[in-house]
């Protein structure tokens, strides 16, 4: 195999490698959207913990709605117990998927960032943009955050750069920082 | 390198096998569905191996209309054609672009003679799960926030027979029984532009890039790993598009070999002689007692990342995610295979494996790889024998090479 073949096999298998973890990650289209503007676009934010999930019928649609405790607000002015619903779920025989719009598990602790729709509802802004969870490193000890769409990089062909354009594994103080920070600049 | 290139080499010829007839892990994250294995067989199939879902490719088998009710504050979707009728028949254009473009990949039972005729409704609610497929630029209420451009939702059975209001009744688990694609419709940031209005409003969205995506959705992809091909996750950035425009020439242009491939896999055409080469294998730790004890039953590492590359050009062909198979009656078994399935047949490919470790973290592939099994916690009364539990992912192990027996 010649270097150039095998250049182009390692910077394929990069590629893939990293794009394999949006494909798990993203099935929906989205415009990317910075920290700033997800903190300033949000009309709430708050750290939760998912108390329960559970599939309803409303309006046609399959929805899962989930239910979370809200352990602190951070950005507007939030019920203790916020109700989200968001596209897709199972009822009886019927699968509704819409793939790329997070899932909770009871017990799990995350950030979000909340928009109202001008119909009242209280939805997550950007769907995996603006969910960012809490999860506990055995190894250190450290609770990190990540957003859910920071899981692959951005790779602009032209370029050739990949943009890391989420927060990943970021120490829950740095993040809480990060999160004071770009609420500071927006009050400003 | 070149330790790891002849290490590839050879686990390339150690794992070779023809097609086999059993549900292995396969390239491409399909959307699969576990049967109900508690109705009788003739609902269920009396198998509780996982199943991708797919439309139904009878000759005017596929119902598709869409909802002429375009938003007007803001506008979301631009045109050349700035008549009422002009402006409709633009973005009927596209659409039928969009499905041709799927519909003219060879070796597929997928034709475009599956489609009734595309169809016009003027509500602009038209998209519900009632059995009728649809598209939709200005359904409002359906969770849109800023930041998400489009989605297509999909509803599928784990059981033949069941039937949506207004649809036919499924033949088999896992025929989608409505698919529906959204197009956000009040974010005054979120602009669509027809290919003939694109140049002139390059801050605008490529309309038919992401409808061909979307597209790939409602024919039962979830997404690749490759970067270059349409069912990438990313929209292309604004005024830009995914692949090139299509052609007479080359109908199916916008696609890569990646999503081709996938749609070979999900819709085989049992005439097709070219696109029938198979590789199978399985990845195995060296020592045993390193799998894990629970859930019992696990004997290969599970999640691995293979990836099949043609020899002569370096090209990625294909990507799988290994670690599963299931001969009928279920369920899935943790074994490490892995399967790489319509390849052209007279070229040779060189295998990788690679641990899901770095750059992913298994806690967020967990949605892809959890529909793989049901079991009495997931689903009161599902029978023990046909229950299974997914293991966690396997992120630590470096490559080794077992030569061919």
């Amino acid at each position: 195999m010649n270097h150039k073949i095998r250049r182009k096999f390692l910077w394929t298998l990069f590629l893939i490698g990293l794009a394999l973890l949006a494909a798990a990650t993203q099935a929906t289209t989205l415009a990317r959207l910075s920290f700033d503007e997800l903190t300033e676009r949000a009309t709430a934010i708050a750290h939760v913990r998912c108390l329960s999930t559970s599939s309803i019928w409303r309006n046609g649609e399959i929805w899962t709605q989930t239910e979370f405790e809200v352990l602190e607000s951070n950005k507007g002015t939030l019920p203790g117990i916020l109700h989200v619903e968001l596209p897709g779920g199972r009822m009886a025989h019927l699968q509704s998927r819409v793939d790329g719009v997070p899932n909770f598990r009871a017990g799990e602790e995350a950030y979000l960032f909340l928009w109202n729709a001008p119909s009242k509802e209280m939805y997550l802004l950007g769907w995996t943009q603006g969910t960012f969870r809490i999860s506990h490193d055995p190894q250190t000890g450290l609770d990190r955050v990540t957003q859910d769409s920071a899981a692959s990089s951005l790779f602009d062909p032209t370029t050739r750069q990949f943009r890391h354009g989420g927060v990943r594994n970021l120490p829950l103080p740095v993040f809480q920082l990060k999160l004071k920070r770009a609420l500071e600049k927006e009050n400003r | 390198m070149k330790e790891l290139m002849r290490a590839t080499i050879s686990f390339f010829l150690a794992g070779t096998l023809l097609s086999a007839s059993a549900r292995t892990a396969a390239g491409y994250a399909f959307n699969e569905i576990v049967p109900d294995v508690r109705l009788p067989a003739q609902f269920s199939g009396g198998s509780a191996c996982p199943i991708p879902s797919r439309q139904p490719t009878a000759a005017g088998s596929i119902q598709l209309r869409w909802s002429t009710a375009l938003s007007s504050s803001p506008l979301t979707i631009l045109t050349q054609d700035q008549t009422a009728s002009g402006r409709l028949n633009e973005i009927e254009q596209v659409i039928q672009q969009s499905v041709v473009v799927w519909t003219g990949v060879s070796g597929v039972t997928l034709k475009a003679a599956s489609f009734a005729p595309l169809a016009r409704v003027a509500p602009a609610i038209s998209c519900g799960a009632e059995g009728i497929n649809s598209i939709c630029f200005d359904q409002p209420d359906m969770a849109f926030t800023p930041g998400v451009l489009a989605f297509t939702r999909v509803v599928t059975a784990d059981r033949a027979g069941e039937q949506l209001p207004n649809g036919t009744a499924s033949a088999a688990p896992g025929q989608i029984l409505d698919a529906d694609i959204f197009f956000n419709p009040g974010d005054s940031n979120v602009i669509f532009s027809t290919p003939a209005a694109l140049s002139a409003n390059p801050k605008s969205y490529d309309l038919e890039s992401i409808l061909t995506h979307e597209l790939g959705h409602f024919f039962g992809f979830s997404h690749s790993a490759i970067w270059s091909a349409m069912m990438y996750p990313y929209a292309p950035a604004p005024g830009t598009i995914s692949g090139t425009r299509p052609s007479v020439q080359s109908p199916d242009a916008p696609l890569a070999d990646d999503d081709r491939t996938g749609l070979r896999i999900l819709y085989p055409d049992s005439t097709d002689l070219v696109h029938i080469g198979s590789i199978q294998g399985r990845i195995l730790p060296a020592n045993p007692l390193s799998l894990p004890a629970s859930p019992p039953g696990v004997t290969g590492l599970f999640a691995t990342h293979v990836v099949a590359v043609d020899a002569a050009t370096g090209a990625v062909v294909a990507g799988a995610v290994g670690g599963w198979s299931c001969t009928s009656p279920g369920p899935a078994q943790f074994d490490g295979s892995y399967l790489i399935q319509a390849l052209p047949v007279g070229h040779s490919y060189q295998i990788y494996a690679e641990a899901l470790n770095g750059a992913v973290n298994p806690s967020q592939i967990s949605n892809a790889l959890t529909p793989l099994c049901r079991n009495p916690i997931t689903d009161a009364g599902w029978p023990p024998l046909s229950s299974c539990v997914v293991p966690q992912p396997d992120v630590s192990f470096t490559l080794r090479v077992r030569p061919s027996p």
